[in-house]
């Protein structure tokens, strides 16, 4: 038994039955504001059902006070726990550590790519949200908008509201190349919110926000951020799907009278 | 006062956002000080759900009150995150529907709005019901983000010119000559340095840490942090919020929120908030609980598991018992320490209640006269607390 | 750090951790940069033909070194491996076939493959 780790006596304590824990080596790329990065590892022992996030908690709680991280829900509602587990963008929430490592293997835990970082493994989404604002998604739609087109319908007769697939998390961003090397690309979030509000509201406004070089025409299909979305939403086909609604509109605009035409 | 009184609050999640939001429509600089992010804490993992009330109406009509009143505020003023649905009662056994009289007579008494339906009908809007229940009654409960609710506060506050210092961890509180408390210190834990802070007042809306920020000071406040267990699967198998028809109890509530259903929940003590495992038995507690009204949960991949520790006054007895008030402790009164308030306890759907009280008597003890208005204010876009 | 910024380029070519897609992706600019290059030269090489016999006949003497023969081979390849993924990603950047990107991607590189193997057989082993 680690004796850095006393997950084993807190469950102990708790009335719980002891799983199977695995040792395993944390790897985690650490700064302080505007100081350079650097690893820092911890051994723990885990359960290789718990999930990652769990494992970063437990580093904070019983290891070292100063690790900085963002969570929230605990159940990918609320987008704020997005990292890079062995440099693949995760939602740490849902990541079973089984998934991701082995007994007594390593687990790289690194912030979002293409943000600022703010300290250890928290970036500032400032940004993001700024342009994602300007789309003027709404987080709740009707059941049947909230899906994307192509899905079955919901086997309800009953026509309600849910919150909207997007949960906000930044792994889109962070794992498309094209964002990696520009500072003025919206990202694919933003542009499938994009396509969400005009496929809801038919109004050319968001068009003009998104028809740009920084916005749908910048993405050069690596389909990277569709791969890893946890939430459904699949930004790769929404910035295709806007592409085409751009596309046929501007065609529909050359054939009309020009009180008629409509912008962009 | 001869400019804006200033005051320091302690704690962003529900209660803290929500007391940002109230004082600076009022009038005063707020700076709210989290060690972690907005609703890191209980907040962020709370079930999710918009209580109209019902479940409370035969066991504690005042909280039901309180809640029908407060869910149908939020609704309006924070529409943004809210899957306003209406809710179930199901009573699945002889058991269950004895306690249908109680129901009907404390949903009247309380003025909740409930509609009986036969399990046809009860069917027919949610078809992965348990095929066997005996009744059902619709209540006008909803399903809330959590994080985007603290955030629309939040986000509202800072429009009107509150500070958020998100890790920020408070370490110290400090009383002045005459034994008020002015000042703290936090540790900027992006940085790695401590900086101090002066208010007016100083407000610790800490929940379950309510305790161990009062006991900086030698301060009275006694709060039970007491956990339940939440369980995601990965199918939206309902569309409103599911409660089984009998008394509070653990497991009783199943919620959709996105694509998926959350069961919840249980209740025991614990001493430190910090970190709360999750053991087997509870998992597969909730997990019969869930299948018992909604079959086709056995079949469903676990999304994810988590605990969320509540706030509770202490009131004499220990876990499900304990009162669901909240409470403002003013710390001058109690223990000869001016200059501090605490606000625990509580729920998420009384969060707007929770601030105007603890408002109205920060207001008092600063001399200022402000009427609340957060009935009324909608709340901005949850996304302007990055702008 | 870990801001966008365009000295980031080489991190365009990184395919760890990453899905087939962005594999097709980097392929593509790979291939491209290869194409553009082999056109340099080819311009290069018609000028000699402005030079007149001798020049152009000295120079069709050093094609035949094996070497070249593999480089011609090369940008084979790469125009076939770029023109099929290109034709992939021409039709579902537009919102066609967008669902089967992934499809389309094994089509175009099993059917390059095919392709690449016709040409090369008739390159080296002659017919």
């Amino acid at each position: 038994m680690c004796r850095f780790d006393p997950i084993a006596s807190i469950i102990h304590n708790h009335g719980g039955t002891l799983p199977t824990l695995w040792k395993i080596t944390l790897e985690i790329l650490r700064q302080r504001q505007n100081q350079p990065p650097h690893v820092e590892l911890f051994e723990l022992e885990v359960d290789p059902d718990e999930n990652v996030l769990d494992c970063i908690e437990r580093v904070w709680a019983f290891h070292d006070r100063s690790l900085t991280f963002r969570h929230a829900c605990h159940h990918s509602t609320c987008g704020a726990c997005g990292m890079r587990v062995n440099g693949v963008e995760k939602l740490t929430c849902i990541t079973p550590v089984r998934e991701v490592t082995h007994p007594n293997g390593v687990l790289r835990v690194e912030p979002l790519r293409n943000f600022p970082v703010l300290s250890d493994l928290v970036v500032d989404v400032s940004g993001f949200f700024q342009r994602m604002e300007q789309t003027q998604l709404s987080s709740i739609a009707p059941l049947s908008q909230a899906k994307l087109p192509f899905e079955p319908n919901p086997p309800t007769i009953w026509q309600g509201q849910r919150l909207i697939d997007c949960i906000e998390c930044g792994l889109c961003v962070s794992a498309c190349p094209a964002a990696n090397t520009s500072t003025s690309y919206f990202g694919p979030a933003v542009l499938a919110a994009a396509q969400h509000v005009y496929r809801q509201t038919n109004n050319p406004t968001v068009m003009q926000l998104v028809n740009c070089a920084d916005g749908l025409w910048r993405c050069h299909s690596a389909y990277e951020c569709s791969a890893v979305c946890p939430s459904n939403v699949d930004p790769a086909w929404r910035i295709m799907d806007m592409r085409r609604a751009t596309v046929a509109h501007s065609l529909r605009n050359i054939f009309k009278r020009p009180n008629q035409k409509v912008a962009p | 006062m001869n400019s804006r009184p200033s005051i320091l609050i302690i704690g962003a999640g529900f209660t803290g956002c929500a007391l940002a939001h109230d004082l600076s429509l009022r009038g005063v600089n707020v700076t709210v000080l989290e060690r972690g992010e907005i609703a890191s804490g209980t907040s962020g993992r709370t079930h999710g759900l918009l209580h109209s009330g019902a479940r409370y109406c035969v066991t504690d009509p005042e909280a039901a009150i309180e809640c029908i009143t407060e869910s149908r505020i939020l609704s309006q003023i924070a529409a943004q995150c809210i899957e306003y649905n209406g809710g179930l009662f199901v009573a699945l056994n002889d058991q269950d529907l004895a306690y249908s009289a109680a129901f009907e007579q404390g949903a009247q008494a309380t003025g909740i709005p409930i509609e009986r339906l036969s399990p046809q009908q009860a069917l027919q809007r949610e078809p992965n019901l348990n095929p066997n229940l005996l009744a059902a009654y619709t209540v006008p409960d909803g399903t809330f983000d959590p994080l985007r609710l603290a955030l629309a506060f939040a986000a509202t506050a800072r429009q009107n010119g509150a500070v958020f210092l998100t890790h920020h961890e408070v370490q110290a509180l400090h009383a002045d000559g005459q034994g008020r408390i002015t000042k703290l210190t936090a540790w900027n834990r992006h940085t790695g340095q401590q900086q101090t802070f002066t208010a007016d007042l100083i407000i610790s809306a800490t929940g379950a840490w309510a305790g161990q920020i009062a006991a900086m000071v030698g301060a009275s406040t006694v709060v039970k942090p007491t956990p339940g267990i939440m369980v995601a699967y990965n199918q939206r198998l309902v569309h409103h919020a599911i409660n089984r028809l009998c008394p509070p109890d653990d497991g009783d509530i199943l919620i959709p929120q996105r694509r998926m259903v959350v069961i919840g929940t249980t209740s025991f003590e614990v001493e430190n908030p910090d970190y709360i495992p999750i053991t087997a038995e509870q998992t597969e507690q909730m997990q019969r609980a869930a299948e018992a009204l909604v079959p086709a949960i056995a079949n469903t991949q676990r999304r994810g598991v988590y605990m969320s520790a509540r706030p509770l006054i202490v009131s004499g007895s220990s876990g499900r018992s304990l009162s669901r008030t909240f409470k403002c402790y003013d710390h001058e009164a109690l223990d000869g320490l001016p200059g501090l308030i605490t606000i625990t306890g509580g729920k998420a759907t009384t969060c707007r209640i929770m601030a105007e009280k603890t408002a109205d008597l920060a207001c008092q003890k600063l001399g200022l006269s402000a009427p609340c208005r957060t009935k009324d204010v909608p709340l901005r876009s949850y996304r302007l607390y990055y702008s | 750090m870990n801001q966008p910024s365009p000295r980031n380029i080489l991190r365009w070519f990184d395919p760890r951790h990453r899905q087939p897609g962005t594999w097709a992706f980097i392929l593509n600019r790979i291939t491209a940069l290869g194409l553009t290059l082999y056109l340099a030269m080819h311009l290069i090489v018609l000028g000699k033909l402005a030079q007149g016999p001798a020049a152009y006949d000295s120079f069709v003497a050093l094609a035949h070194s094996p070497l070249v023969k593999i480089g011609e081979m090369l940008v084979i390849a790469a125009g076939i491996l770029h023109g099929l993924n290109g034709l992939r990603v021409a039709i579902t950047s537009l919102g066609f076939a967008t669902r089967y990107q992934r499809q389309l991607l094994w089509a175009s590189t099993i059917l390059s493959g095919i392709l690449i193997l016709i040409f090369a057989r008739a390159m080296f082993l002659g017919g």
